[in-house]
């Protein structure tokens, strides 16, 4: 089975269209986000109105939770007085942009999507969340120390950790010791940004996550993770964030990725 | 936001198409698929291939996980009930194989959480039924210990919503989604769910919680010939005119 998982799009309409025509070339099964459709940039309820349209499972992101409240918190870490300044009128534009329709659905996303498998009598549980089992807005990044990430992952009872949240993708490999003297491996994925990437590259990206049926926790190859990188029309999403009331800098992060 | 819930196809394929046809004339939000795609009749290929194309989140029901047991003990004979099995090519076998055995939605509101459960039969197998006369006290125990507030079940064919206040004096709501290609109720429509969250859903208040069960039409001549004019046993076509 293959699954497509994509999130922070962040109003990126020119993104999220590239991202689901490079998606029909690809034969996927089911296809998830994992949140943060609006934000920073002008197609808040384009996005959404994408998105619904094709019935896609989603869930809350931090802004999509600040949004759906009409609150002026995106719960976002800004950490200098100018993204904090920039970040006040990202939030504001969108709470005035989005409509009462589009605001109620992502009022109404679930924090989590947990798909539970039960393959070759092995247990398997793909956890889908937007920052972290624990808080839709902390950020699990590459280097954080591996006792960590193995505590949140089995607190929250999680063999696959999908999530999104800090735009920067990659595919951790944990293991654990099993029952019977064994190792298990546990998988936590972060899978990157459709409409707002903060890698350096400046391209889209998701993932395509297949699962083996044939194997099991016990082998580390029981899933294998691709990141897909797409070309989509930087230059107009950079344009719509200049000739916007929104901070220019906005725009700048999108060439630069 | 608007949830469409089904299940119970069982290879019929012009109750699946009929019910897609009646569910793009309303705005859903998500759709999910509870299982069993699979049994009783002809176009098992068809049917996964038509779920599988527009990437609907599916989980597996009993009649799918069987496929892979029956292949484990040998071919699946040709004849009799079984044909329904023999009919279907790899790819699919595969893909019955891999599928999901619970779909769980975790909400949080200000002050509350709920979990929206979706499994086939109960939340410990996928061929134990979930009635709507089950002992209340057997449904709270199985809703609290797998942590679901909203538990959707498939596999009877029989459509109910039920309300039961749990020891926390919450309202907890369990829902089967009936059949689209195999009613049992009496009522050979065709049946699927629509479920509806708002900004007000709460535990609290059974009333904030919209379920809706939608019949439709579709060619049950179509449907029940097919199984008429193929090696699957005669009775099973009439099981679909007269749904039991």
């Amino acid at each position: 089975m293959k699954i497509a998982l994509f999130s922070d799009i962040h109003a990126n309409l020119p993104a999220l269209e590239a991202f689901f025509e490079d998606l029909e070339h690809r034969q996927v099964d089911a296809v998830y986000c994992l949140g943060d459709l609006v934000g920073y940039n002008i197609w808040p309820n384009e996005v959404i109105d994408e998105i619904r349209k094709r019935g896609i499972p989603t869930i809350a992101g931090n802004y999509d939770f600040g949004i759906g409240r009409s609150s002026d918190d995106c719960g976002c870490a800004y950490k200098t007085d100018e993204e904090k300044a920039m970040g006040k009128i990202s939030i504001a534009y969108t709470n005035e942009a989005v409509k009462d329709d589009q605001r109620a659905y992502l009022r109404t996303l679930p924090a989590h999507i947990r798909l539970e498998f039960q393959l070759n009598d092995d247990k398997m549980d793909v956890l889908l969340v937007h920052g972290s089992p624990r808080k839709v807005n902390e950020y699990l990044f590459e280097d954080r120390e591996e006792k960590s990430m193995i505590r949140i992952m089995e607190q929250a009872g999680a063999s696959v950790m999908c999530f999104g949240h800090t735009h920067k993708p990659y595919h951790r490999i944990l293991s654990v010791n099993d029952e019977d003297g064994g190792l298990r491996y546990l998988h936590a994925i972060n899978i990157g940004s459709i409409g707002k990437p903060k890698d350096g590259d400046p391209r889209g990206g998701y993932v395509i996550l297949t699962l083996n049926p044939d194997s099991s926790m016990r082998e580390k190859e029981s899933i294998t993770v691709e990141f897909v990188r797409f070309e989509y029309d930087v230059e107009k999403a950079a344009k719509a964030v200049e000739d916007s009331p929104l901070p220019n800098g906005y725009a700048d992060m999108l060439r630069n990725g | 936001m608007k949830i469409a819930l089904f299940s119970d196809i069982h290879a019929n394929l012009p109750a699946l198409e009929a019910m897609f046809t009646d569910l793009n004339k309303r705005q859903v939000d998500a759709i999910y698929c509870l299982g069993d795609l699979v049994g009783y009749n002809i176009w098992p290929n068809e049917v996964i291939e038509l779920i599988r194309s527009q990437k609907i989140p599916v989980l597996a029901g009993n009649h799918d996980a069987k496929v892979g047991v029956l292949e484990a003990k040998g071919a699946i004979e040709a004849l009799g009930k079984n044909y329904a099995y023999h009919l279907i090519n790899d790819v699919n076998r595969k893909y019955l194989r891999d599928l999901p055995a619970h779909i769980r939605l975790a909400y949080k509101t200000a002050d509350e959480k709920f979990d929206v459960l979706m499994v086939h039969g109960s939340t410990r197998r996928n061929d134990e039924y979930v009635l709507v006369d089950t002992p209340e006290e057997d449904v709270l125990a199985m809703m609290t210990e797998s942590n679901a507030s909203i538990l959707c079940v498939a596999h009877s064919h029989k459509p109910y919503h039920r309300v039961l206040k749990s020891a926390a004096a919450n309202y907890l709501h369990v829902i089967n989604t009936g059949s689209v290609g195999k009613p049992k109720d009496g009522n050979p429509q065709g049946c699927y769910v629509l479920l509806e969250l708002t900004a007000t859903t709460s535990m609290r208040d059974p009333e904030t919680l919209n379920v809706d069960f939608v019949r439709f039409d579709y060619d049950v001549q179509a449907a029940a010939n097919a199984v008429e004019n193929s090696p699957l046993p005669t009775e099973f076509a009439d099981m679909l005119r007269k749904a039991y």
